[in-house]
């Protein structure tokens, strides 16, 4: 009977089982070429990204005096100092508040956008393009456009809480401790979600219909459905986001450094900003070192947590008895034993006719939220940027303006046409030096990365090609933190403070690991037997990555090169403490720059140089939607 | 029980493009249908539409007498197996097969019996507790249908649940369906696009074609008695020959190639003929496929012996008076 099919099945899975071969030769051996290909990204990695890490981990166990320049080895005391602080377990205590919000709320949100937007309704593509802006623009342009928003006096909320009448509502928004931090927690969900709502979409695309459609003829509801069918299916795409939420919220930096600088108080003060204070404010690198990798050990707890949680089920395999059910042909069946009525059924409260149309208004509101959740914001931003400066100091505050101006694009795009701001003067370089870092840096790991893809993709199993994915992915729950203190005193020794070369060298230690990875993924997605048709058709290896492979994979080296881009444009860490003068300032330093000086007058200036710091990046995300998708589809998912 | 189906003048449109023609079929209690046609002639689009997963345009879907138009895929109670299975990729098959009864609120014990039974029933006791990925594909078919059979559903529909098997488990699976459909008494409507599927499973076939019922009627009507020129040409393997009446230009004769074999001397006087030179002679197990040139026009004819045939040689065929078909040249109807 049918049951000689399963006896097959089971004889065959154990002549399947070959003896192992030694450990150390797994898989057939690559050839030179793979090791040649490999070598250029593997050799720039541990020159930028090994080496300062070593340095950080001599650091982390160096006490430094800063007055003799003396260092001491001190062992693990820096790591029982820092663990002996209060000040380090309240920053602990912050950071699980931030990072536990960040999660629930980017997850939340991120699926709740990810369903509607999953729906077929005209303008979808549209809509897709508008809920990715919040996470195209740099977290800088993100921290100037809500602290303006939260801030006490003149802020845009208190001006709009003013304009209904609910004046007596104002408040200093970040004024308060605890709210301060939820707030600024919020901002990062804003700025976070669409990560998440990308991810999941790409999750419930590769759902397959009918999934949903046997559900609902096994009676199952649309609440049954999302959580005995959608949940569990997304469960990888889960597990794969909540680790890179968890990443980006531990390490979330930048939106601290512009909203509240880890205050008011220390109520802000959460690991990466305590790390940054000891490092670079109290100047104790060791112990600085030594927090960033407990940040590091606590990332990748996190992530080990998940995969236990939320890590693919197994089959619990039974033992087959010998002769149940085994032997052909059972020629009485035994009847079945219940007859399962089901319930008659009640006429439906609501026509269906009418069920449809609200579920259509529904809908429709649905969509709306979602638009004014992630545009209304930017287009603040860009009201702001065209409102007369001297209305956005006005008190009582207005989210009115009195007339339409384009003075402060004026004032940062000509500066020599008479601007007093030293600040607007730096924003047309700035733009250039941005720019040119972000084409170098893209260029540079766009010429070595796609051969290391191509090795990581083709032998995934070879020892040495295992060790290098490995240390990429481990870069990335590095925080860049630990990074940037070496890059640091090396460049200055070396001169390299205030050059684009330096610049680019550092922006080249994120983007390499993040774009080998992603070549790799779409490596993986390219058949072998094209790599074998090249070969028989004469090629040599290189020929074969120029001639045929490079081509097929086009929009993945699209997608790459726009996310490198994009990294580089909005990354602001490295450039703040690598550059001092403007010389090689990129755009958002100078943004930056404009909160430090607090100068009232120069707000509208500021807002100009923030629109045209977020106009690539939301141009992207117009433009190139549908490559982002890919992207984020690859696994590039750099905060 | 199950219950009887009546699609009546079932009309299906999908924006601007009509998918199913005013359908008409009744179907009968207990009765195993199957609906055959050509790859998109809209066989997925009219289970859908019973199942009530794709609302109809207009016409009427009732079971037993009752109008379906009101209710909901959730309500209607029909079990229907996917193309592809459509398992719960993170149940295991015991969570699998009890799922509809789950929803159903059934108390535990009758669950457990009742899953055992389809275990036993369809040769899955021993995978109870695996996961849906580490099946083969024969096995996957039968989970599917065990969570099918598991409830009493109204009808069982089934989208070409053996177009994913190899040819041997599919011969197999064809006769264990059709058993354990009678066993039941379940009312099985069958897309399958492969007529001799069809042809061994069915009491009744419906052939489709861009939408449109080209007949329905049990297989061996279809297959002796085809309505129009589509059905005659679609049903039977090779292929209908098709040629023009000598005597009437508004005629098209059709012959099927078993019906047509090289002339003996105990053909009798009302026997059709025709003469020709053989082209290709395929041998094809119990018989021969001879390709015959006919005044231009290739033949196929089958011979159960080529002792005095070869390529090139002259062919005198002929068939049955009884076994020629005639069909309208203009409306394509059989006559
Ligand atoms: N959602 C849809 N929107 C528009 N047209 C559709 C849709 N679904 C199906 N169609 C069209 O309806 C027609 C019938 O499709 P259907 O899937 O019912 O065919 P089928 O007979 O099941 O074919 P197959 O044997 O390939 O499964 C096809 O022409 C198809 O293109
Ligand atoms: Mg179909």
């Amino acid at each position: 009977m049918i049951a000689d099919e399963t006896h097959k099945q089971e004889t065959h899975k154990q002549t399947d089982s070959r003896p192992r071969r030694r450990f150390w030769s797994r898989g057939p051996r690559p050839p030179l070429f793979a090791y040649l290909a490999v070598s250029p990204t593997l050799v720039f990695v541990a020159l930028i990204v090994g080496m300062p890490l070593v340095y950080s981990v001599w650091l982390a166990v160096h006490k430094a005096n800063p007055i003799t320049r003396k260092n001491t080895f001190v062992g693990l005391d820096n790591f029982r100092f820092v663990l002996s602080e209060t000040s380090f377990w309240n920053a602990f205590g912050r950071t699980a508040h931030f990072v536990g919000f960040s999660l629930v709320g980017t997850t939340i949100l991120g699926i709740a956008i990810a369903l509607v937007l999953h729906e077929p309704f005209r303008g979808r593509g549209f809509m897709r393009s508008v809920m990715l802006v919040p996470w195209a623009m740099a977290p800088v342009s993100i921290g100037v456009l809500w602290s303006f928003i939260y801030a006490g006096d003149i802020g845009t909320l208190n001006g709009l809480l003013h304009d209904l009448g609910l004046g007596f509502l104002a408040t200093a928004w970040l004024g308060d401790g605890n709210r301060a931090l939820n707030l600024v927690a919020l901002t990062h969900v804003w700025n976070q979600t669409p990560l998440t709502a990308l991810m999941v979409l790409a999750g419930l695309q590769s759902m397959p219909a009918s999934l949903h459609k046997a559900a609902m003829l096994d009676g199952a509801g649309p609440v049954t459905r999302f959580f005995r069918i959608t949940l569990p299916w997304l469960k990888p795409t889960l597990l794969f986001v909540s680790i890179i939420a968890t990443i980006n919220a531990l390490m979330a930096f930048d939106i601290i450094w512009i909203m509240t600088r880890g205050g008011p108080g220390e109520a802000t003060t959460v690991f990466a900003w305590l790390g940054y204070v000891y490092s670079f404010q109290f100047l104790r690198f060791g112990e600085g070192a030594a927090m960033l990798y407990l940040l590091t050990g606590l990332s990748f707890l996190m992530a080990v947590f998940y995969v236990l949680v939320l890590g693919p089920r197994r089959s619990r395999h039974q033992a087959i008895p010998a002769a149940t059910a085994l032997d052909d042909d059972v020629a009485v069946r035994s009847p079945r034993p219940y007859s399962i009525k089901v319930p008659p059924t009640r006429e439906p409260l609501v026509s269906p006719a009418l069920r449809a149309v609200l579920a259509r208004l529904g809908f429709r509101a649905l969509v709306l939220t979602i638009f004014l959740w992630s545009a209304l914001p930017v287009m603040l931003l860009i009201l702001m940027s065209i409102t007369p400066a001297s209305d956005l100091i006005r008190v009582p505050p207005s989210a009115i303006p009195s007339a339409l101006t384009f003075d402060n694009f004026r004032a940062v795009l000509f500066p020599e046409g008479g601007t007093t701001s030293v600040q607007a003067k730096r924003v047309p370089l700035s733009l250039l030096n941005s720019l040119i870092v972000g084409a170098v840096s893209v260029a540079i790991a766009l010429a070595v990365t796609p051969f290391a893809g191509y090795v990581f993709a083709r032998w995934p199993r070879a020892r040495l090609f295992q060790g290098g994915l490995w240390s990429m992915l481990f870069t990335r729950m590095t925080p860049a933190l630990t990074l940037v203190l070496p890059f640091f005193v090396i460049y200055r020794t070396l001169g390299l403070i205030d050059t684009h070369i330096g610049l680019v060298i550092a922006h080249l230690s994120i983007l390499l690991p993040l774009i080998a990875w992603m070549m790799k993924s779409t490596f993986e997605g390219v058949p072998k037997s094209l790599d074998s048709a090249a070969r028989i058709d004469g090629c040599s290896h290189m020929q074969m990555m120029l001639r045929v492979l490079l081509p097929v994979i086009r929009p993945g080296l699209m997608a790459a090169a726009i996310f490198g881009f994009l990294v580089s444009w909005n990354e602001f860490l490295f450039a703040v403490i690598l550059t001092s003068t403007p010389d090689a300032q990129t755009i958002p330093v100078v943004l930056s720059g404009f909160l430090a000086q607090a100068r009232f007058h120069e707000y509208g200036p500021m807002f100009a140089a923030s629109v045209l710091s977020v106009l690539p990046p939301v141009v992207v995300a117009f433009v190139f939607q549908r490559y982002l998708v890919e992207g984020a589809l690859s696994g590039a998912v750099k905060g | 029980m199950s219950a009887a189906v009546t699609i009546d003048n079932v009309v299906k449109d999908y924006g601007p493009v009509r998918v199913l023609h005013g359908l008409q079929l009744d179907i009968r209690e207990g009765e195993f249908v199957s609906l055959l046609g050509p790859s998109g002639c809209g066989k997925s689009t009219l289970l859908y539409c019973v199942a009530g997963l794709e609302q109809i345009s207009s016409g009427r879907i009732l079971f037993d007498g009752r109008d379906m138009a009101a209710l909901g895929s959730r309500e209607r109670n029909i079990a229907l197996v996917f193309q592809d299975y459509a398992l719960y990729p993170h149940m295991t098959v015991r969570e699998n097969i009890a799922f509809p009864l789950r929803r159903l609120k059934v108390d535990r014990k009758t669950i457990e019996g009742q899953v055992a039974w389809a275990a036993e029933t369809l040769g899955l006791a021993a995978l109870l507790e695996r996961m849906p990925s580490d099946l083969s594909g024969g096995q996957r078919q039968r989970v599917a249908v065990g969570r099918a059979i598991v409830r009493n559903p109204a009808a069982l529909l089934m989208d070409e649940p053996l177009s994913n098997l190899d040819a041997a488990l599919r011969v197999h699976m064809r006769t264990e369906i059709k058993r354990l459909a009678s066993d039941l008494g379940l009312t099985v409507l069958f897309v399958t696009h492969d007529q001799e599927e069809a042809m061994v499973m069915s009491d009744r076939i419906a052939v489709l074609s861009q939408g449109h019922l080209q007949q329905f009627a049990a297989p061996m009507d279809v297959y002796r008695n085809p309505a129009n020129r589509f059905v005659a040409e679609f049903i039977g393997s090779p292929k209908m020959n098709l040629l023009p009446s000598p005597d009437r230009a508004d005629i098209l004769l059709g012959l099927r190639p078993h019906d047509l074999t090289p002339a003996g001397p105990q053909d009798g006087e009302d026997a059709f003929s025709l003469a020709g030179t053989i082209a290709l002679i395929e041998p094809a197990g119990p018989q021969y496929f001879l390709d015959v040139l006919v005044g231009g026009q290739l033949v196929r004819a089958t011979a159960s012996e080529i002792d005095n045939l070869s390529n090139g040689s002259e062919v005198r065929l002929s068939a049955p008076a009884h076994r020629v078909y005639r069909f309208d040249v203009a409306t394509g109807d059989a006559l």
